[in-house]
């Protein structure tokens, strides 16, 4: 078969409704951006790059579907460790400046942590559709674990919290699609949970009696019951030690969620400001180009995290339900596919490219309103950047592949 | 197509469309909430983000005299603010502004704490600065980042008239007051307020209301200009007072008075205007309302002259022989043989044990009421005294007006003291007074007080025959657009009720107190004018005598009372007449 035969079918095969809701969703971003652009006379370039970034997307968008999913699969590792290597890279050539989450190719910065959440998923994926397992014991879950702790610890060090639990997230949703069993699933995520409930006693104690109640009704012999329920405790004694451990900023970040009007222009001070903007955006929103509030610079990462405060107040509750019914189109059906695909292997890599979206979508969406802390976590094909628009346009790209019956390969 | 089991059991593929549904679920609510339920609040709270509201000051009223002349008005004055969020990481700024104002940074720092209003505003550091530092401040202004200064009004006291007791003073609000006035009030940190005399009691009219300019500043508080669709609120200038001194009176009486310690009031006994207040030393106005060194203050505080103490009003003194006309009045309504009931003066009078003087040592003979008044007899009010009882003398004072505030529209009034049997039992114990105590009141010692104020406003009731016109300094409160805001017409009241023939007997007995051949107030005779009045020399504790003299002119064109009051000034005949004389002669001399 030539190329172009192939190329043919296989166009004939695409699911353009993917393609369509997500070039909804970039020309929506686009309009913030340009709304910010013409208010600010002094332009920083913003829409222009970001629709070279977009177009660029769109043509990676066909590549990723184009690749024949047999060599993903096949090449699933060597990409792995490939992005493996970029994530060391900024860390090797460390310049003066703090953040090390960028490689500087000429004057475009590159972040090789948001091409690695495509690598970890297809490497995930491969793994899990090779090794068809009951998951029931540690052993089996190891390799996993392992894959997605070296680049966890990578983003750390950078430092990037959002982006480390980004790569955990993946994890837990791929390991709970690859069918484990409801207990294990539990007994899996028991542990963070207890962590994230020893914030406060009477949450841990009741969080506690729940472990408690779901281990003795389980079959499992009694010692491992005891040594499961000793780790919850443990670590939820320790949380406060690792709590120490977490960088001032991200400390700050995590406590800014629980009170983002008590320190204006401290660490709450941009969702304050942000609830302000959505607040003041009412029902149909001032129009745009009249938002004062994003105008007005009190939104300093207005273009990135915080873009849809432009859309909320522009547009308003109208323009905001209008985003999350796209995104909610595309995360169903991405759902749809993986449930319905007849590949392992495609299937794992449909539901984890619905989890980055979901993760991405609900901390995004959620902490510029203040029910998440802010993790600068960006909002998929709206937030300006070059590197993850392109992630996110490959994922894409690459769920419209693994969901369509390829009569061309035959 | 292949037919086969799903590689995923259903259930999982649910549970997470239901976790998709929930999390999408609780972001509408939220943004339901913020959007829809509280639009309103955070459309407010917007505004009020980037909108700033620049105060633009209402000047403030301008006080003039009874013609239209300027006594006090308003001039630019200089002030210092910085904005601290432009001085928070430029310590330098204050560093430089410290070594210009020669001010330490410590203080400097407390300033802006005190009167902070939030981040952006700018904070009053200096107020009142000279030209000179204002032009050092240019000169460096690159090295003064976050500084900044403007130009308000203040006093400007264009007038060479003292009047400064009467005038008063503004002041930088405190925040006792601004806590008084409350929040909803226009007054805020910085503002000056009026803080004695008239400045204090018409604040309300003299202050005005301030006015907004809305400027549109971005989150740096960096002003991008003029709201467009918002109009400027514009000040509305405080009202003006046109008092009811004369100037020219005013000045003859402060040359007249020159550098004694004590007070002469001049009013209207038809209308109760206040022509002429001098409470001497007077305060320099312009010192007290700036920002006044502690060295200065407490210069002022420990002066033996006292200067602080407003005299006219709050000067409390024994009133002298001054009252002398009410026992007579007394006597002349209440005994048939007033007028020729006589006493024979020996220089002195006996009562049990104790020996009463009369000024005249050789005694005046044998007098009737009418010498008793002119020669100011203390032996003859000795005797009458005792017929009269003390509740009745108290009565009649009170009539006069002594014991209670004049009203004057002054604050910080004192009403003095009118004895009676009541305070006399508190004070001395019941029975443990005596006749001798009588004695001493009627002659205006002992335990009695007046005011100047109200010894003038005693003169003129006297003129006006028991009727007394409430004692004012403004006439009117006029609007800058000339609307009259407030007229303060002659007020009467009638105080005390005799027979006309009586009160010409105290009139002709006062003519001869300053005609008669033997009257104690020669000194303050005027040609072609006939004046009335009655001298006082109170003895005190403090020194010398304090000489008084009040009097009234009956003259058409010069309706005045007046009390002249010179503290440990000596006789009232010798030193308080000839000053009302001197400037009584002034007024003639202007006016023909």
């Amino acid at each position: 078969m030539t190329l172009g035969k192939y190329l043919r079918i296989r166009f004939r095969e695409l699911e353009w409704s993917t393609l369509i809701l997500v070039v909804l969703l970039s020309a929506s971003g686009l309009l913030a951006i340009y709304s910010i652009e013409i208010q600010h006379e002094t332009s920083a370039g913003y829409f222009m790059r970001q629709s070279i970034w977009s177009i660029f997307g769109v043509v990676l968008f066909f590549v990723a579907f184009f690749i024949p999913r047999k060599a993903i699969h096949n090449l699933a590792y060597v990409v792995y460790g490939l992005g493996i290597i970029l994530l060391f890279l900024p860390i090797l050539l460390k310049n003066d400046s703090a953040v090390s989450r960028w490689i500087m190719i000429g004057s475009i910065g590159i972040q090789p942590s948001e091409f690695m959440k495509i690598f970890l998923l297809i490497a995930l994926a491969k793994y899990f559709a090779d090794h068809k397992r009951k998951l029931a014991t540690i052993k089996e879950l190891m390799t996993p674990f392992a894959m997605t702790f070296v680049p966890t610890v990578l983003v750390l060090i950078q430092p990037d919290l959002g982006t480390a639990l980004v790569y955990f997230g993946i994890l837990i949703v791929i390991i709970f699609w690859a069918g484990i069993s409801p207990l294990y699933f539990f007994l899996l995520i028991a542990p963070a949970l207890s962590m994230l409930a020893a914030f406060q006693t009477l949450s841990f104690f009741i969080w506690m009696g729940l472990v408690i109640i779901v281990l003795y009704f389980s079959d499992l012999p009694f010692w491992t019951k005891v040594l499961n329920f000793s780790i919850n405790v443990v670590l939820g004694g320790i949380t406060n030690l690792l709590w120490a451990l977490l960088k001032p900023y991200q400390q700050q970040r995590i406590l800014s969620l629980f009170d983002s009007e008590a320190d204006p222009l401290g660490a709450g001070y941009q969702v304050s400001q942000s609830l302000t903007a959505f607040g003041s955006g009412g029902p149909f929103g001032k129009g745009l180009g009249e938002g004062t509030q994003t105008h007005l610079k009190f939104l300093p990462e207005q273009h990135t995290d915080f873009i849809m405060t432009v859309i909320g107040e522009e547009f308003g509750f109208v323009g905001v339900l209008l985003v999350i019914t796209l995104f909610y189109l595309l995360i169903a059906r991405l759902i749809n596919q993986a449930y319905s695909v007849k590949s392992r292997f495609d299937s794992v890599i449909l539901i984890g490219i619905a989890s980055i979206l979901i993760f991405h979508v609900f901390v995004n969406l959620g902490m510029i309103v203040g029910i998440m802390p802010v993790t600068g976590i960006p909002l998929p094909y709206i937030s300006y950047g070059g590197s993850f628009m392109i992630t996110s346009m490959v994922l894409a790209g690459l769920s419209a592949n693994m969901a369509t019956i390829r009569r061309a390969v035959g | 197509m292949l037919q086969g089991k799903n590689i995923v059991d259903g259930w999982r593929s649910l549970l997470i469309h239901a976790l998709l549904g929930i999390l999408f679920l609780i972001l509408i609510g939220r943004y339901y909430y913020l959007m829809i339920v509280f639009h309103e609040k955070y459309a407010e709270k917007a505004t009020a983000n980037h909108i700033r509201a620049i105060p633009v000051l209402a000047s403030r009223g301008v006080i003039y005299d009874r013609d239209g002349t300027i006594l006090v008005d308003n001039a630019p004055s200089y002030t210092i603010s910085v904005i601290p969020i432009e001085i928070k990481d430029k310590p330098e700024s204050i560093e430089r502004l410290s070594t210009i104002m020669e001010v330490s940074i410590e203080e400097i720092n407390r300033r802006i704490v005190k009167n902070r209003r939030g981040s952006f505003a700018p904070a009053k550091v200096f107020s009142r600065v000279p030209f000179v530092k204002i032009s050092h401040l240019q000169e460096h202004r690159l090295e003064l980042i976050g500084v900044t200064y403007s130009i308000e009004p203040i006093r400007n006291y264009v007038t060479d008239l003292d009047l400064s007791h009467a005038l008063g003073y503004t002041r930088e609000i405190n925040r006792d007051h601004l806590e008084r006035f409350g929040k909803d009030s226009d007054y805020q940190p910085g503002d000056q307020v009026g803080w004695k005399g008239l400045e204090k009691y018409y604040e309300t009219q003299l202050h005005g209301k301030r006015g907004f300019r809305y400027i549109e500043v971005n989150a740096f508080g960096q002003e991008i200009g003029e709201v467009v669709d918002r109009d400027p609120i514009n000040p509305i200038p405080g009202y003006d007072l046109i008092l009811s001194i004369d100037s020219y009176i005013q000045s003859v009486t402060e040359k007249a008075l020159a550098d004694s310690s004590g007070s002469v009031i001049i009013l209207n006994h038809t209308t109760g205007e206040i022509l002429a207040y001098a409470s001497r030393p007077g305060i320099d106005l312009e010192m007290l309302s700036g920002r006044i060194s502690s060295k200065n203050w407490n210069a002022l505080i420990q002066d033996q002259k006292k200067p602080l103490f407003d005299r006219g009003v709050q000067g409390m003194y024994p009133a002298g022989s001054t009252l002398k006309p009410l026992a007579a009045l007394y006597s002349l309504e209440n005994f048939s043989n007033a007028r020729e009931r006589t006493y024979t003066c020996r220089g002195s009078y006996r009562l049990g044990n104790r020996s009463f003087g009369c000024w005249k040592k050789t005694g005046h003979g044998k007098v009737n009421l009418h010498e008793a008044i002119q020669q100011s007899c203390n032996v003859y009010f000795f005797n009458l005294i005792q017929d009269i009882g003390l509740e009745e003398w108290a009565h009649l004072a009170r009539e006069f007006g002594l014991g209670s505030l004049s009203n004057i529209d002054i604050p910080g009034e004192n009403k003095g003291l009118v004895p009676d049997t009541r305070y006399m039992n508190r004070k001395y114990g019941v029975k443990k007074w005596t006749r001798g105590n009588l004695l001493n009141i009627v002659v205006g010692q002992g335990d009695v007080l007046v005011t100047p104020m109200q010894m003038a406003q005693l003169a003129g009731v006297l003129a006006q025959k028991g009727v007394s016109y409430q004692p004012h300094f403004v006439n009117k409160i006029v609007a800058k657009n000339g609307d009259i805001k407030q007229l303060n017409l002659p007020e009467a009241e009638q105080y005390v009720t005799a027979s006309e023939d009586n009160w010409e007997f105290v009139h002709e007995a006062m003519w001869a107190v300053v005609n008669g051949p033997r009257g104690t107030a020669k000194a303050a005779r005027q040609r072609n004018w006939d004046i009335y009045g009655k001298t006082g020399t109170a003895q005190n504790s403090h020194g010398e005598d304090h000489a008084w003299f009040i009097g009234f002119s009956l003259d058409k064109r010069f309706p005045y009372a007046w009390a002249v009051l010179l503290e440990n000034g000596g006789g009232g005949g010798g030193k308080a007449a000839p000053l009302i004389g001197k400037i009584l002669r002034a007024i003639a001399k202007e006016t023909s």
